[in-house]
């Protein structure tokens, strides 16, 4: 993981730099304001054995709005930089079969294997900065790609066990029951080990439609998880996977 | 728009690639019994073949037996935790007359054992006194458990206490810091102190901010330590002799600020010791084994005596307590005699704890109980 790191920081900074060395025409930036609608997942790169099954997925009303400037390096080729603001949640319930998962609250923790119902509550706002190679594959289409970088302005990861048990630290230890309604499940908030910067990367499309507008749609795929790496308490590292569906307006 | 059509696909992948079921890692006996007709003459009651919904903390499987010297090998069977199996054979004749026999459970995956014992009993005669001086800590080393000696030798767990609840709750808790713990300060030797707890952050988010220390004859099961207090709490032990009276001493000190359930403060409340005993008819008209709870053990349809002290004022100094029992509803002697009957006894340092009303710091002491029984008091009237 520190590899892709470093070397998405050096491709940034060899993007940043690159035209930076050559006469930059700003007559030529492209500036592009966009408004999407996010959809997706936090979620583990594969679906470990002991998630039995997903219950419920509500789509929540997730979005994205910003713009773009790009920059033409030849007839094909662009570089582009944007900001953005946008939201990126999820909820979700899922059923689970001896899943290890530590529930902590203040000094006291929690530590087991849970069998029955979680329900899983992501919401992530940021502010987040894309830098893209485009190329021009015809008149109206382009193709785009390259890593982003995301500063959390607030964040919640947080959820309830319920309607299952938890057999506490191993599969021979005390059967505690949880119930299904509030004050008999369990209920965690990992939303302050999260990541306030997340790093990631994207590739896009763009299709100009009429005149000045457009329809695109992107996939952001986290390469840092949400969690610290120094957070062990849920099983698996969790990814943000999301894709924008959205419109595009070209201001110049 | 072909991305579109790829993001679709990806969100449909990560959502539908449920792997294969893991096997199970559990591997516990939920339910233990000896069947056969033949076999029912060796037990008092049909109800005692068959030991139901064993605790997942219970390793010792005890079946109460009418004479172990004419006990024959036994055929145990198990319904064990999906996909485990037991060694011995599920079933196998077993000789159980020099004592217990080892099972091992090995789970599905076959990663994880458990070890349970599994005893053929003479009834004893219920002890009559209890002097709280047999205590040790339980198996996982968190907290103490008391239990009585019978008269065959064999430790007898009739004792139990919301310690394991309060475990789950407090799992850094130090055993002198349960509700429920030993003091060298007794009456004679040891005495069992019983202390109102706050339960901390996970009690208060599961609405049971506070614990009462509490001592009973019975048996606990935390498997709804978080969700149904009452119903971990299985009141009394098979009883054969009909109570008179219970007496013993208490010292008594209450906590200083009374809260309810949602922590908030009562004022002018005091807290208030409960000290009570019942003995109930432990099967109803069809013959099903009764057991009663936190929420009904004062009142079941199937108690015929209830001992309670009205007040227990709060003191520093030992005072003796005195509860008879009353009812009206007469005792089916041969029932008695058939362990038909069970007695709950039950102490606690907050009367309301059982719905999480009481204060932090409450002190119930006792010691030297002593149950009188219709045959002893006969003599000591005859005396």
């Amino acid at each position: 993981m520190r590899h892709i790191q470093i070397s998405l920081i050096l491709f940034c900074l060899a993007l940043l730099t690159g035209p930076a060395t050559a006469q930059i025409d700003f007559d030529n930036i492209q500036l592009k304001a966009r408004v999407g609608y996010n959809i997706g997942a936090t979620a583990p790169l594969g679906i470990p054995a002991s998630i039995r099954g997903i219950e419920s997925f509500k789509l929540i009303p997730d979005f994205r709005v910003g713009f773009d400037a790009m920059y033409p390096l030849s007839e094909k080729f662009g570089i582009a930089a944007g900001l953005f603001f946008e939201t990126k949640g999820m909820d979700g319930e899922v059923t689970t079969k001896g899943y290890h998962m530590k529930v902590k609250m203040d000094d006291a923790e929690m530590e087991g294997l849970y069998t029955g119902h979680v329900r899983q509550k992501v919401q992530q706002r940021m502010l987040t900065i894309p830098l893209q190679l485009s190329y021009r594959i015809s008149e109206k289409v382009e193709l785009t790609g390259g890593p982003y970088l995301s500063l959390l302005l607030a964040k919640e990861f947080s959820g309830y066990a319920f309607d299952g048990y938890l057999r506490k630290d191993d599969p021979t230890g005390a059967k505690v029951v949880m119930g299904n309604q509030e004050g008999e499940w369990a209920t965690y908030d990992f939303s302050d080990e999260m990541r306030t910067c997340q790093l990631g990367a994207t590739v896009g499309v763009n299709w100009d439609l009429f005149r000045r507008l457009g329809l695109s749609a992107d996939l952001s795929w986290g390469l840092t998880g949400i969690h610290r790496s120094d957070f062990k308490t849920v099983e698996q590292t969790l990814y943000p996977i999301y894709g924008t569906i959205g419109i595009f307006y070209r201001i110049k | 728009m072909k991305y579109f059509y790829y993001i679709v696909t990806l969100t449909m992948i990560l959502t539908s690639c449920i792997k294969d079921e893991p096997q199970n890692t559990e591997c516990d006996i939920l339910e233990a019994w000896v069947e056969g007709d033949h076999l029912a003459q060796h037990f008092f009651q049909n109800t005692d073949m068959r030991i139901r919904e064993v605790s997942s903390g219970t390793d010792l499987l005890t079946f109460t037996i009418r004479n172990h010297a004419s006990l024959p090998a036994m055929p145990v069977y198990f319904k064990l935790s999906s996909g485990a199996v037991v060694s011995p054979a599920n079933g196998s004749e077993q000789d159980f007359s020099n004592g217990p026999v080892t099972y091992i459970v090995t789970s599905e995956d076959g990663q994880w054992h458990r070890t349970y014992q599994v005893d053929f009993r003479e009834a004893s005669l219920p002890s009559s006194s209890y002097d709280f001086e047999d205590f040790e800590l339980s198996s996982n080393g968190n907290y103490y458990v008391w239990y009585d000696t019978g008269n065959d030798g064999a430790i007898d767990r009739i004792w139990a206490s919301g310690n394991e609840g309060f475990m789950i709750a407090n799992p850094n808790a130090d055993a002198k810091d349960y509700p429920t713990v030993p003091d060298e300060n007794g009456f004679d030797g040891y005495c069992v102190r019983l202390t109102t707890r706050a339960t901390g952050s996970w009690g208060k988010a599961f609405k049971k901010p506070i614990a009462a220390g509490n001592l009973f004859l019975g048996a606990f099961d935390s498997k709804y330590a978080l969700t149904n207090t009452l119903k971990t709490t299985q009141m009394g032990i098979p009883y054969t002799k009909e109570p008179v009276k219970v007496t013993g001493y208490y010292k008594y000190s209450p906590g200083e600020v009374f809260t309810d359930k949602d922590s908030r403060e009562v004022p002018d409340r005091i807290d208030e010791p409960s000290i009570y005993s019942v003995l109930y008819l432990n099967h109803d008209e069809q013959g099903n084994e009764v057991m009663l709870h936190g929420d009904d053990v004062l009142t079941s349809p199937y108690i015929v005596r209830t001992a309670q002290e009205e007040a227990l004022p709060a003191t520093s100094d030992w005072q003796p307590f005195e509860l008879t029992f009353k009812g009206t509803i007469p005792i089916d002697a041969d029932l008695l005699a058939n362990r038909g009957y069970s007695l709950a006894l039950v102490f606690s340092s907050s009367k309301t704890g059982d719905t999480f009303e009481g204060a932090v710091g409450s002190t119930l002491y006792i010691d030297k109980v002593k149950i009188t029984f219709q045959t002893e008091q006969t003599t000591e009237n005859a005396q």
